[in-house]
């Protein structure tokens, strides 16, 4: 027999991402890249109106441009809204209600033609008044937007938890602020996207961007007249998502109107202009926040209102505050707390679901009021923290179960690595002295859910495993792959379990028609939900590949254990034999032929929210405290963020590189979110669509990062882990807003922080000194 | 919508590349850094025969004649970095081209290209005025290559537009090899140190002696329709010694000399604010030579 083989383990190594060879080479094809054969290609023409009656649209010279195959408008559809509330018909009829409103689609035999016949569509308007401000909407008499929406109102949310008034009372401090937070996009790399095929039975396969598979059949059907059961989905390689494809847009069931009436798969695709303005936003809100504290540093009380710009259609955007309010009642300890949210109608884009979904927006409103409050009881930021900070076992208002909490350990941990008190009692000291350069140090925390979130009625996730004669094995998953790392998670486990090398694993996971279900990815959900599956599955196929070595040797199953390719003797490593040599006598043994295959599908011990919105919503909850180092230019107004320093509970790492990865590129939006980027719109048309005036962080001002990771393992995580991936993007905003106040004794509440915000609010704090003496 | 271009040449000297002109309907590309993003946006292309110009390689390389150093108007930003002659008489050019868009687009970007752009906010512009430079246009007359030569501060006639006509092609830029003692400083400013529109860019130059320039030259980007000598500024400047109020009052010059607008960038108040405290960083850093 050969050597003995000694347990490893792949858990918290780093393994390459899959797909990251083909990517770096410039070979992975996405869906950009596809072609089929007689595939046609599509391009909207939309409103140049915020707001307009159409009077009329001639599509005559369009058509008459050679190459052009079809032409659709809302009469060629069956006018069946997409979207969260169903309020956003593919293509508008007689009234447009923003920019991006979709008024005619052309498929042709080139982009060239298309352009050309785009440029010939003739539309007469006539204009309405048109709302831009969600307060303007919501005033009595303003003008209507949806008939079946009084008001203007769109979603709203309510929860109350205890007596704010009494508590208000007790309060020695009350903060009394409004937070205006802005739009962003998400700026995918790869545009949108979208190739629809109908064979000859009328079955229907889009080629998509989506990061929801299998509900998106349902949400695509009845914009289209057609049974979920007939469409399959199949996701290309996409260049990111980030949220912005958890949702049905309207470019989908329009390539598919073209699709049926030219009977030729038709690709329909954005511009980097489109992809910039009429793709969803990050939501913007307006927050009115009253908060209270006591003299000894005890919180007493958080009332929120939330005023939502819901935009002129309703996609994930409106239904963010569910998020929002579990920070704002249950991030540090607040016995009594309300919050309440309105989504107005205007004429403005509408947001969908991002990176953070509300959380961005909450943390930078609760980390900062958190600084002023322990300024307004002359407490340091750290101690005033820790003070409110939960403990294991704590349960928040909306039923949050911290069963385990480390946001003590977090605090203290970044506060210990950062040198934190030290420094920023020294640059507070310097506010006022001469000097251009100010440096500032400032903290921010967070929590997020890490367990999934149960907002559908499975928040589950289904794996098949497959062996085959050589012990390779084929994962296939419900869970999407967008650039999160899925895939390299998913090996890990699987070669873990299966003690095979991840080289042996493939992963399939890119077609509705051969993968379980999986609600999708969202929610920081997919290494926990996919992993904990995946690992269920390969541990039947685990047992299977015992029993039938043990029956085979003389040694029990338990005793057993795989490692390196081969059944081993636990306690010694001693290979009894080697795995693809049994996988062949099981599958060739005659009558008692066997495969393995095994399945699973796991649903987390998660609750759906009740009355009020209690509930605990996710199986497991993680919490962060970040650092930023800045120097701010008092001349310019040019912030420089020299440093972040993330602590993160993060249950136990799987792929070191992947959750790097994750912590560098979520740290990177939520500093465009803080400091750079922002869409500039103007009565209702977005004004810098391109890379040159949206502001994204490039390598040169990318800071020093350093992480450090609480690993303590979740129970119910697969091999302790749980999900990390959106607290990298909510907490760096807050963070660095903190230290500019360090630094220069300014106050943001409207990220972001531009050059010309900063360099004003400095020449005014300057001229109000001086007026004073 | 995109442009259609019908017709593609590549030409390989100046005088295929001026009789090609001559025929009208023509957009010349170099680099084309500028062009193809204006072509993909519908922006500004005058004619449908592509001329490519980037094969003639007289016109690309840093020469010094005498006192004249003449940079060929396909040199290319990246040439500017590493090139020794530029090091030897103007680093200035050099210190601007390191502030320039990004690498990829400094390899591909040429001098010439940036100055036809006639950008307000174009940054090589900004040192080779301060330089006193001069522009080289050939154009194709009776059978000949003729040429004529502009002061690059008179070369621009707002965002876009300069006195170059259709027929015309940029060959190279030149100027007197700086007198000794010459300082030179270029200051722009965005949210990001690298891929940056200027929001506002500046550029003195002058000898330096005691803490004062003499033959001084003040130069500002994006605050006007054109790049603009600030005349005003630069007889403010002139022999003033440089201590803490003399800067001010330059300053104050400075201030009612530029014309900027309010756009997605910046806001005017930004830009003036940007004027004064560039202006007063270069200036500090003059005065301390």
């Amino acid at each position: 027999m050969s050597e003995a083989i000694e347990k490893t383990t792949l858990i918290g190594k780093s393994i390459t991402k899959p797909d990251a060879p083909d990517k770096s080479n410039g070979r992975t094809r996405y869906i950009n890249d596809m072609v089929l054969p007689r595939m046609l290609v599509a391009k909207i023409k939309r409103s140049d109106r915020a707001h307009a009656k159409v009077l009329s649209i001639d599509t005559s010279k369009a058509a008459a441009v050679p190459g052009i195959q079809a032409i659709v408008t809302a009469d060629d559809t069956p006018m069946v809204g997409v979207g969260v509330t169903k309020d956003n018909p593919p293509l508008k009829k007689d009234i447009v209600l923003s920019m991006r409103d979709e008024l005619v689609a052309v498929a042709g035999e080139t982009e060239e033609a298309v352009d050309k016949a785009l440029a010939l569509i003739e539309i007469e308007y006539e204009d309405l008044p048109a709302i831009f401000d969600p307060a303007e909407a919501l005033e009595e008499g303003a003008h209507q937007m949806h008939d079946d929406k009084p008001g203007n109102l769109s979603l709203g949310y309510q929860t109350v938890h205890g007596d704010i008034k009494q508590a208000e009372k007790n309060s020695d401090h009350v903060l009394d602020e409004v937070y205006d937070v802005h739009y962003v996009t998400h700026v995918c790399m790869g545009p949108g996207c979208v190739i629809a095929d109908f064979d000859t039975h009328g079955k229907l396969t889009m080629y998509t961007q989506t990061q929801y598979p299998y509900n998106y059949k349902m949400d695509l059907a009845p914009s289209l007249g057609m049974h979920p059961g007939d469409i399959r989905v199949i996701q290309p390689p996409v260049g990111g998502a980030f949220g912005s494809k958890l949702d049905v847009y309207p470019f989908e069931p329009i390539a598919v109107f073209l699709a049926k009436k030219t009977r030729r798969p038709v690709k329909l695709f954005f511009s980097r202009e489109e992809e910039f303005s009429a793709s969803p936003t990050r939501q913007p809100a307006r927050f009115h926040i009253r908060a209270g504290v006591k003299n000894d540093g005890t919180l007493t009380f958080r009332d929120v209102d939330a005023l939502l710009n819901n935009g002129s259609h309703t996609s994930w955007g409106a239904t963010t505050p569910f998020v929002m309010m579990r920070t704002f009642t249950g991030h540090f300890r607040v016995p009594d707390v309300e919050f309440r949210s309105r989504a107005a109608y205007t004429n403005m884009p509408y947001a969908g679901s991002f990176r953070g979904y509300g959380n961005v927006q909450a943390t930078y409103v609760t980390a900062t009021v958190m600084d002023k409050l322990a300024e307004a009881v002359n407490m340091d930021p750290i101690s005033f923290r820790l003070m409110n900070a939960q403990k294991a076992g704590e349960v928040t208002p909306q039923n949050s179960k911290l069963e385990e909490c480390f946001l003590g350990e977090c605090i203290e941990t970044v506060a210990e690595k950062t040198n934190f008190l030290e420094q920023y009692n020294a640059f507070k000291a310097e506010q006022d002295s001469p000097g251009r350069y100010k440096k500032g140090i400032g903290i921010a925390t967070s929590f997020h859910n890490a367990g999934g979130a149960k907002i559908h009625k499975s928040d589950g996730c289904g794996t098949v495993i497959m062996l085959d004669d050589y012990a390779r094995a084929t994962v296939i998953t419900g869970a999407s792959e967008i650039g999160q790392g899925i895939d390299a998670v998913l090996t890990q486990i699987v070669a873990e379990e299966l003690g095979i090398p991840t080289e042996s694993i493939t992963l399939v996971n890119n077609d509705s028609a051969i993968g379980p279900w999986d609600v999708g990815v969202h929610a920081s959900r997919t290494t926990f939900i996919a992993g904990n599956s995946a690992k269920r599955a390969a541990r039947k196929a685990r047992d299977q590949i015992l029993d039938a070595a043990a029956q085979r040797s003389n040694v029990a199953a338990e005793e057993l254990d795989l490692r390196g390719g081969s059944v081993v003797q636990n306690d010694n490593g001693v290979p009894v034999m080697k795995i693809d040599s049994l996988l062949r006598k099981m599958h060739f043994a005659g009558e008692d032929a066997e495969l393995v295959i095994t399945h699973d599908y796991y649903e987390p011990p998660s609750e759906p929210e009740g009355d009020n919105h209690v509930g605990d919503i996710s199986a497991a909850y993680s919490h962060g405290a970040y650092v930023a180092e800045v120097t701010v230019d008092t001349w310019t107004g040019v912030v420089k963020l020299n440093k972040m320093t993330a602590v993160q509970d993060v249950g136990r790492v799987v792929n070191k590189l992947g959750i790097e990865g994750q912590m560098e590129g979520g740290i990177a939006f939520g500093i465009g979110y803080g400091l750079t980027e922002e869409m500039i719109i103007e009565d209702g048309e977005v004004k810098n669509p391109n890379f040159r005036d949206y502001k994204v962080m490039t390598a040169p001002e990318a800071p020093e990062l350093e992480f450090h990771f609480i690993e303590n393992d979740d129970p119910d995580g697969p091999f302790g882990a749980k999900g990390i991936a959106e607290l990298p993007t909510i907490i760096p905003a807050p963070a660095i807003a903190n230290a500019v106040y360090n630094a220069i004794g300014i106050r943001f509440n409207n990220p972001p922080l531009t050059p010309e915000k900063v360099a004003r609010a400095i020449v005014e704090k300057q001229a109000a000194k001086v007026a004073a003496e | 919508m995109m442009i259609e271009y019908e017709e593609y040449l590549a030409a390989t000297s100046v005088a295929e590349a001026t009789q090609a002109l001559a025929n009208g309907n023509v957009t010349v590309v170099a680099g084309g850094t500028d062009l193809m993003v204006q072509t993909a946006a519908s922006g500004r292309g005058v004619g449908t025969t592509l001329l490519n110009v980037r094969r003639i390689a007289d016109l690309r390389g840093v020469t010094v004649d005498g006192g004249r150093v003449t940079i060929g108007a396909l040199t290319t930003i990246t040439d500017m970095l590493t090139d020794g002659v530029v090091a030897d008489t103007a680093p200035v050019l050099a210190e601007t081209a390191d502030r320039f868009a990004s690498n990829q687009i400094r390899n591909m970007a040429t001098v010439g290209g940036n100055i036809c752009n006639a950008s307000p906010a174009g940054d090589m512009i900004i040192p080779l005025m301060v330089l006193d430079a001069d522009v080289e246009l050939s154009s194709w007359v009776d059978g000949a290559v003729a040429t004529r030569t502009v002061a690059l501060n008179e070369f621009f006639t707002g965002p876009g537009k300069s006195v170059k006509t259709a027929n015309e092609l940029l060959t190279s830029v030149s100027f007197n090899r700086p007198a000794e003692g010459f300082v030179g400083q270029f200051g722009k400013t965005g949210p990001r140190p690298a891929l940056e529109i200027s929001m506002v860019s500046v550029g003195v130059g002058g000898v330096a002696s005691n803490g004062s320039l003499t033959n001084a030259r003040v130069v500002y980007g994006a605050v006007a329709p054109t790049p603009i000598r600030a005349s005003k500024t630069e007889a403010a400047l002139e022999g003033t010694s440089l201590d803490d109020a003399s800067i001010q009052s330059v300053l104050d010059v400075a201030d009612s000399e530029v014309n900027p607008i309010s756009d997605v960038r910046a806001s005017d108040w930004y830009r003036r604010h940007l004027v004064r405290v560039m202006t007063q960083e270069v200036l500090e850093s003059v005065a301390n030579v």
